[in-house]
């Protein structure tokens, strides 16, 4: 293993696949030199300038919050900004890295996320506040443990490392999937939302929580460390009780102008 | 509310209104015109929208609600207390305005730092009420922190991961709206003839097909141009397409000399550790453990605005006192937070530096730099978002600017930290108030002449065959040379000698660029081509920046001369307008500031 500032020869394998050319998609090998830092997306940017151009992938931000660049790397689906190639070598001293699978391929690692979209519009991800002129001058008051509750899908970078890695989405596209049931989730339960029993319907239909079949793969595809799983199973529990906890809600929603304590 | 990608066929598009940028700037001026009524509304990014820059904003956004005082008599740095209900407000939107004045070293027009800060609260709320998940007291009101240059606490925020919620609260509001988003379209051309704007020329980039798109309005928020530097804290969007589009369309760039260099960039990365960890009691230290801001700003000591913190990293490093490999590098330590406090408070600090440098900062501290952080200068505009060509404040009609790429200004020589996402909330939603007005207002769709996709298609023509058969450049290794220069040289201390060695390579880069051939020939999603694209535009803005920072010889803010170490008013009060025309472009031309002499008139800056 390389130590600090000491280089070392590793191989990246890379599918590539340009539709417009090739007739099916093939793995390509890379030299490259990397120190203890490199990460993978380093090394694909130094293969790109220096081996070959046209090698194709999304990124922006290199820090892991823009989402831009979930890839599928030893098997396993994960950022490719955030982790080191020193820690991805398999025996041989190798890494590979595929797109995302399940999703169409536009070009070499840039898939087509229209149905990972299409599924998050469905289920209306902005917040619908409360019409009966509860709005307060200044903030409505929330409470630290009701933020707390949200927190674990607030932190969602739309990655779809869940979703291409969800044995459901593979075999049936109009299933919801882990991303945008968990975007649901975060404004089910945002005591701000005034829609929950609209929201409940959605995701207890024919392609939401109940098709999941808890294989649990989107928990260990997540960059962020979230658990859609226990989001999907919260909301199983709600859509069952859908009219009560829409009324539990139209309660909290009183005091949503002052605070409870206040 | 679709997002559009990948149309099989050239075509020429129409919408009354097209904004170019999703981030906040770019979301709050589609959100706000579609309320207001105009209902045909284009927003292109070159990114999904989600992916903007501005989701990675971490430590918070400025606004004086009032929630949180210091605890009285316990100095600048010490603990924080809820505001009781009733309670005589601490805060105050003149408050925010005098730190905002100051920490732009007087170089901020104080009619639209004015209008900002009063609007801030509201913007808060806003948020607030669309969803946004803030962090909060005991009570539900909005948490708030400290902030380095502000002499209240009045950072609101969601742990240290702010500008991702803002950014997903905005873009979904602007969904429900039903605007249009193209997402992964690359602005590259914009239409301006005789001081009206017509449209632009946009690229598919999933289909690589070229497209004319006409409107009424054009609103540019297309984000800051760190990419310049090799050290940087900005993504790789960051590559300033608006500003360098805009400016080869005939329209001037104003204090582009003025470029923030944040403190704390993860060493040899730049990778942006929040201003959060000093907010909440962070320490700097050099080699020898020594809190070294004790000898620059005593009293603010860690929490003193980040071009004289990065200026005393800097003069540390330069000493010998620094750290890491070559030594260029400093301690970020807050070891002394507790464990608790850093997973509540910095989760993503922590994780950031534990994967990228294998520091885990509750134990240990972490190697930081100075790291190109934000642009102060761009497009110049007035405080209704309004594009002006020249010192006499011409309007360019039709054309809008706002969030990072514009100057309007209200960061003058220094951003103050939290202010910059409050800029871009606030001027987004004032620039769709503005086309508003203009298209309700019966604006008519502005004839195009000429050719303009075609001019374009020969400039990617130009890349991909090469301008000669012999001597095809690359495009990496210019765009390397020119942040490697740009950081060595035009960083946070300058220097006549060392400014015109970044010059001369940068005129020897552009020479270069006019042979470069791209690798990848295809059409379809030809990130090589976009590259090329974005190098084109460093090559220009950089010049533009480098001959401001060697015109202006004094010291203000971000631009720190060792050879004019005095700020100067007599003679650089003023703002610098660098125009594209005439032989020796960039001319440059100045234009007054405006002050309120009676309330804020300019004093020594000393913290
Ligand atoms: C790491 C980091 C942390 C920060 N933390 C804070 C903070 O805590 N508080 C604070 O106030 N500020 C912070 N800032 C600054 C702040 O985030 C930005 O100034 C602000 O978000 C800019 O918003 P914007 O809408 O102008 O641009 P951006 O969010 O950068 O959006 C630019 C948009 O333009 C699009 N675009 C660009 N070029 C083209 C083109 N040619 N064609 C089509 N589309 C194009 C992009 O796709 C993107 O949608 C931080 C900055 C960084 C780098
Ligand atoms: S839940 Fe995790 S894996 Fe799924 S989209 Fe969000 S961040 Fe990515
Ligand atoms: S580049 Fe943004 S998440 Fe990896």
């Amino acid at each position: 293993m390389a130590k600090n500032g000491q280089t070392q020869n590793v191989t990246i394998r890379v599918q590539r696949f340009n539709p417009d050319v090739d007739a099916k998609p093939y793995l390509a090998s890379y030299e490259i030199e990397a120190t203890a830092d490199t990460t993978l997306l380093d090394a694909l940017e130094q293969i790109k300038a220096t081996l070959d151009g046209s090698l194709t992938f999304r990124r922006s931000c290199r820090h892991a919050i823009c989402g831009s660049c979930a890839m599928n790397v030893n098997g396993r689906n994960m950022l490719v900004c955030n982790r080191r190639v020193n820690a991805l070598l398999d025996r041989r001293g190798r890494v590979t890295i595929r797109p995302l699978p399940y999703l169409p391929i536009i070009k070499d690692l840039v898939v087509d996320r229209t149905s990972f979209w299409e599924q998050y519009l469905r289920v209306k991800p902005w917040l619908i506040p409360p019409e009966n002129g509860a709005a307060p001058a200044g903030e409505y008051r929330v409470l630290p443990a009701e933020v707390e509750a949200l927190k674990m899908a607030e932190t969602c970078i739309m990655c779809g490392a869940c979703y291409s890695a969800c044995q459901v989405v593979a075999m049936n596209k109009q299933y919801i999937g882990p991303h945008a049931l968990l975007k649901a989730f975060l404004r089910v339960l945002d005591p701000r939302d005034a829609a929950p029993a609209e929201r409940l319907e959605i995701v207890g239909g024919d392609d939401g929580v109940f098709r999941c079949h808890t294989i649990f793969n989107c928990i260990d595809a997540c960059p962020k460390g979230l658990d859609p799983t226990f989001a999907i199973e919260t909301l199983r529990k709600l859509a069952q009780k859908r009219l009560a906890f829409a009324a539990e809600r139209v309660e909290r929603q009183k005091s949503l102008g002052t605070g409870r304590d206040a | 509310m679709t997002y559009i990608t990948g149309l099989a066929h050239e075509e020429t598009i129409t919408h009354d209104v097209l904004v170019v940028g999703a981030g906040l700037a770019g979301s709050w001026a589609a959100m706000t015109a579609s309320q207001q009524g105009v209902r045909d509304i284009g927003v292109l990014s070159k990114l999904h929208p989600l992916r903007s820059h501005s989701g990675a904003a971490q430590g918070g956004i400025a606004a004086a609600l009032n929630n949180v005082r210091p605890v009285a008599d316990s100095g600048s740095r010490g603990p924080l207390e809820p505001v009781p209900p009733g309670d005589e407000p601490p805060d105050s939107w003149e408050l925010h305005m005098f730190d905002t004045i100051k920490g732009s070293d007087w170089l901020g027009d104080q009619d639209a730092i004015e209008l900002m800060v009063r609007q801030a609260p509201e913007i808060i709320y806003e948020y607030e009420r669309m969803g946004c998940v803030f962090s909060r007291l005991a009570d539900g009101r909005i948490a708030q922190r400290r902030f380095g240059g502000h002499s209240m606490p009045r950072a609101n925020y969601a742990a240290d991961y702010t500008g991702h919620v803002l950014l997903h609260t905005i873009h979904e509001q602007a969904l429900k709206q039903g605007v249009t988003f193209y997402s992964e379209w690359y602005c590259m051309d914009l239409v301006v003839e005789d001081n009206v704007c017509r449209g632009l020329v946009a690229l598919d980039v999933v289909s690589g097909k070229l497209h004319l798109m006409r409107a009424k309005a054009v609103v540019f928020a297309t984000g800051g141009y760190g990419r310049a530097w090799k050290i940087t804290s900005n993504a790789t969007a960051n590559t300033g397409d608006g500003v360098a589009i805009a400016y080869n369309a005939g329209v001037p760039l104003m204090d582009m000399e003025f470029v923030q260099f944040h403190p704390t960039g993860l060493y040899g990365k730049g990778i942006l550790m929040s201003e959060a960890c000093r907010g909440e009691g962070g320490y700097l230290r050099n080699k020898s453990g020594e809190r070294f801001m004790e000898r620059y700003a005593p009293d603010k000591m860690e929490l003193a605005p980040r071009d004289l913190v990065s200026r005393s990293e800097q003069t540390e490093i330069e000493e010998g006192r620094g750290v890491g490999a070559d030594g260029q590098g400093v301690f970020l330590d807050l070891t002394h937070l507790g464990a608790e406090k850093i997973m509540q408070r910095l989760p993503q600090v922590h994780e950031l530096a534990l994967d990228f440098t294998g520091v885990d900062i509750i134990e240990a501290p972490v190697p930081i730099q100075p790291t190109a952080h934000y642009s102060m200068g761009g497009i110049p505009t007035d405080a209704r978002c309004q594009v002006l060509a020249d010192a006499a404040n011409t309007p360019v009609v039709g054309f809008y600017a706002a969030g990072e790429c514009a100057c309007v200004s209200v960061h003058g020589a220094n951003r103050l930290g939290t202010n910059s996402l409050l800029d871009a909330s606030v001027f987004g939603r004032q620039a769709g108030t503005a086309v508003a007005e203009f298209v309700l207002g019966g604006a008519p769709m502005q004839p195009v002449d000429g050719d303009p996709v075609a001019r374009n298609k020969a400039r990617i023509a130009r890349y991909v065959n090469g301008r000669t058969a012999h001597n095809p450049q690359p495009v990496t290794p210019i765009a390397a040379e020119l942040k490697e220069t740009m950081t060595k040289n035009v960083g946070v201390f300058r220097q006549q000698a060392r400014l015109q060695t970044a010059l001369h390579t940068i005129k020897e880069l552009q020479d270069r660029f006019a042979d470069v051939q791209i690798m990848d020939k295809g059409a379809r999603f030809n990130t090589d081509l976009l590259a090329a694209l974005e190098t084109e535009h460093l090559l220009t803005f950089s010049e533009v920046i480098v001959v401001s920072a060697l015109a202006r010889t004094e010291s203000r803010g971000a631009h720190f001369r060792t050879d004019y170490n005095k700020r100067d008013d007599e003679k650089w009060l003023k703002h610098t307008l660098a125009h594209k025309d005439g032989p020796h472009a960039p001319r440059l031309s100045y234009k007054d500031v405006t002050i309120f002499y009676d309330r804020f008139p300019p004093q020594e800056r000393k913290y």
